[in-house]
């Protein structure tokens, strides 16, 4: 779940830099998915492409299950389902798999600051978070990030994941698996993105490389979506997710 | 007759009083002066006017059908004139002894009165069928008892502050009062038949009181339940209307103004960048002030700079502390490093704030060109006084390290323990 499965069938970059990434908008603004179709185009055309949008569940889960994209651009809050918005979406396409034969990966896309929304999407499978005020740029980079498998954290996530795990109170994993705390070298991670950092710059920083920022970003994803910690089941809890 | 309550009278308001049982300058159930206030008359002349239609059969009648049925003065909770604070628990005791000594003097003596009356026109050869008023009496005493405790109920639960304790109490004397009720309807009933008779009646007397139970619960729970609904339909609309009006005087205001400024871009998005922030305050916040933590300060001041700059900031800050002094410098450093960046950086300028029990760790990165501290006039204050000066009088640190593609200044402050005063 934290690695793509076959490295080749990569989409949007190698050898599939001829297919460009399959993308669904889900969103319940109009302006909002008109606006994201037509920056991706101008930023991105020939990367990306818009195969469907959806201003609700119910239609949102019909066209990724018609279309099988490779990433979903999920909005946290949607109307219809049993009013839980993107989690519900994320519920209803269980194990669905894109026309690569990969499963299909959701880019959550919010307003909303409150730190129980993005652990309910997150949670609930979604392999990244990101504000809806991210530049065109961006936004092309966290697809594709998303598409390749990878997890897709903003700054403000990252700051919420340090709180959540206690990490910026001092409280560390003594070995890395353990689920309910980070390691060092996560909570490192994370706190060079809280602070504005690209992969790159993270890489760049603490000499490693790319790929390895990428695995402790997935891996504390992971944490994320399996942790039994108290503030993340609360607010899981808090969305009827437990 | 001279009372010593004169001084407690009710001064007289303007418009007519409400009929109701004022706390003061009450003798038993305090009805004569209320009615006394109500009527704009001296209450000593109503007190003789009720003692004197008692002997006529009417007054205590009138006086226990009053008494039900007026409600009692809210409690003032005692103050002490002098500090303003809740006067110290022995000064409110006394005051409620001397509020119902004369009032349970009365009653023990008029119940005493009645007592002695009675057997002595029995001695005497009267027939005063002391069979029936024997067991009217209890029954009053049961409702007495009863009702006086519901007012009591109702002004606990008004002024929220029924423990466990007094909750118990109050059932004691509800049961005390059934009790009472129960056992002078069945006297009555009886008629000073046999026992037999007697737990005959008081079963029949049960069975009347659970039919009526039965019969009359779902009609009592129906006028509760519509009663509650009718109460949360209010609440909700009260809040629908909060809503609007914030909605009214914040988002539409500044849909407007961007409606008027569409021809600058620059305005609109600052315009609808401070209209968001204040939204997602208003809905995400709690009730905090600005200035009661060092994040919410932290905030506020990524804030201003955007404002005044027109430069977004990713502003991202972990756990918490409480504001001071240290925490003001480092704020105020902050500020510094963050219109720093906002003028001579690219956007977009991310702040990072870890406040933890080891110390405070404060990011501020750009995108500009940056600049080279060493080559920082001595003269310029900007960097040197506010930002470096500052934190090492704070017992802090600020660094400015030049990047690839723009400026990172970090600024830790020790643990609050750890701060020399």
């Amino acid at each position: 779940m934290t690695q793509p499965r076959a490295q080749s069938a990569r989409p949007g970059e190698g050898s599939g830099r001829h297919t460009p990434i399959r993308v669904v908008l889900v969103d319940d603004h109009r302006m909002f998915r008109t606006g994201v179709r037509s920056e991706l185009a101008a930023e991105a055309a020939e990367r990306i492409e818009i195969v469907g949008e959806a201003p609700d569940v119910e239609s949102a889960i019909a066209v990724i299950k018609a279309e099988q994209p490779d990433v979903v651009l999920l909005d946290v809050h949607l109307p219809g389902g049993t009013g839980q918005g993107g989690v519900d979406v994320l519920r209803g396409c269980v194990a669905q798999e894109s026309r690569r034969g990969q499963p299909i990966r959701f880019l959550a896309l919010s307003v909303s600051d409150a730190a129980e929304d993005v652990i309910a999407v997150i949670r609930a499978g979604a392999r990244g978070y990101v504000t809806k005020t991210i530049t065109a740029t961006d936004l092309t980079t966290a697809v594709r990030r998303v598409a390749e498998g990878d997890a897709v954290f903003s700054p403000r996530l990252a700051g919420f994941v340090l709180d959540a795990f206690g990490a910026a109170a001092g409280e560390l994993a003594e070995v890395d698996e353990e689920l309910d705390r980070l390691s060092a070298r996560e909570r490192e991670v994370m706190r060079l993105i809280a602070r504005g950092y690209q992969y790159k710059e993270v890489a760049k920083e603490l000499f490693i490389s790319i790929k390895t920022v990428e695995t402790h970003v997935s891996s504390v994803l992971r944490k994320l979506q399996l942790s039994s910690r108290h503030e993340l089941t609360t607010w899981a809890m808090g969305r009827k997710l437990i | 007759m001279p009372t010593p309550y004169d001084r407690y009278a009710p001064a007289p308001a303007p418009a007519r009083p409400r009929l109701e049982r004022p706390l003061a300058g009450r003798w038993l159930g305090g009805v004569c002066a209320g009615i006394g206030a109500h009527l704009g008359v001296d209450p000593r002349a109503v007190r003789w006017v009720v003692a004197a239609l008692t002997f006529f059969g009417v007054g205590l009648p009138a006086y226990l059908f009053l008494w039900a049925l007026t409600p009692e003065a809210q409690a003032q909770p005692a103050v002490d004139p002098a500090s303003g604070r809740p006067a110290p628990v022995v000064e409110r005791a006394v005051a409620g002894l001397e509020r119902s000594r004369y009032g349970a003097l009365l009653a023990v003596g008029g119940l005493v009165v009645a007592v002695g009356g009675l057997a002595a026109l029995q001695g005497l050869g009267l027939d005063v069928r002391a069979g029936v008023l024997v067991p009217l009496i209890l029954v009053a005493a049961g409702a007495v008892v009863v009702w006086s405790d519901l007012d009591e109920a109702g002004r606990a639960k008004a002024l929220d502050a029924g423990g466990d304790g007094q909750r118990g109490y109050l059932w004691l004397r509800v049961g005390l009062g059934l009790t009472l009720a129960v056992v002078g309807i069945t006297v009555l009933a009886s008629r000073g038949a046999g026992v037999a008779v007697l737990l005959d009646s008081l079963l029949a007397a049960a069975a009347v009181l659970f039919g009526v139970a039965i019969i009359g619960a779902p009609w009592a729970l129906r006028l509760w339940a519509q009663a509650r609904r009718e109460q949360e339909a209010a609440a909700r609309a009260t809040e629908r209307a909060d809503i609007a009006a914030h909605l009214h005087d914040s988002v539409l205001q500044t849909l407007a103004l961007i409606q008027r400024r569409a021809a600058d871009p620059a305005a609109v998005a600052t315009l609808a960048r401070a209209q968001e922030r204040e939204l997602r305050s208003w809905l995400y916040a709690g009730p905090a002030g600005p200035d009661l933590t060092l994040a919410a300060a932290i905030a506020a001041v990524a804030h201003e700079v955007e404002d005044l700059t027109s430069v977004p900031v990713d502003l991202v800050v972990t756990g918490d502390r409480p504001m001071e002094e240290h925490g003001t410098a480092l704020t105020r450093a902050l500020r510094e490093a963050l219109f720093n960046a906002a003028r001579h950086g690219r956007p977009p300028v991310s702040a990072y704030v870890e406040i933890g029990p080891a110390g405070v760790e404060a990011f501020v990165r750009d995108r500009g060109a940056g600049f080279e501290l060493a080559a920082v006039p001595e003269d310029r204050l900007g960097v040197r006084q506010s930002i470096l000066g500052r934190m090492e009088r704070h017992g802090g640190t600020a660094r400015v390290r030049r990047r690839e593609d723009g400026t990172e200044v970090e600024l830790t402050l020790p643990a609050l323990e750890g701060i020399p005063s």
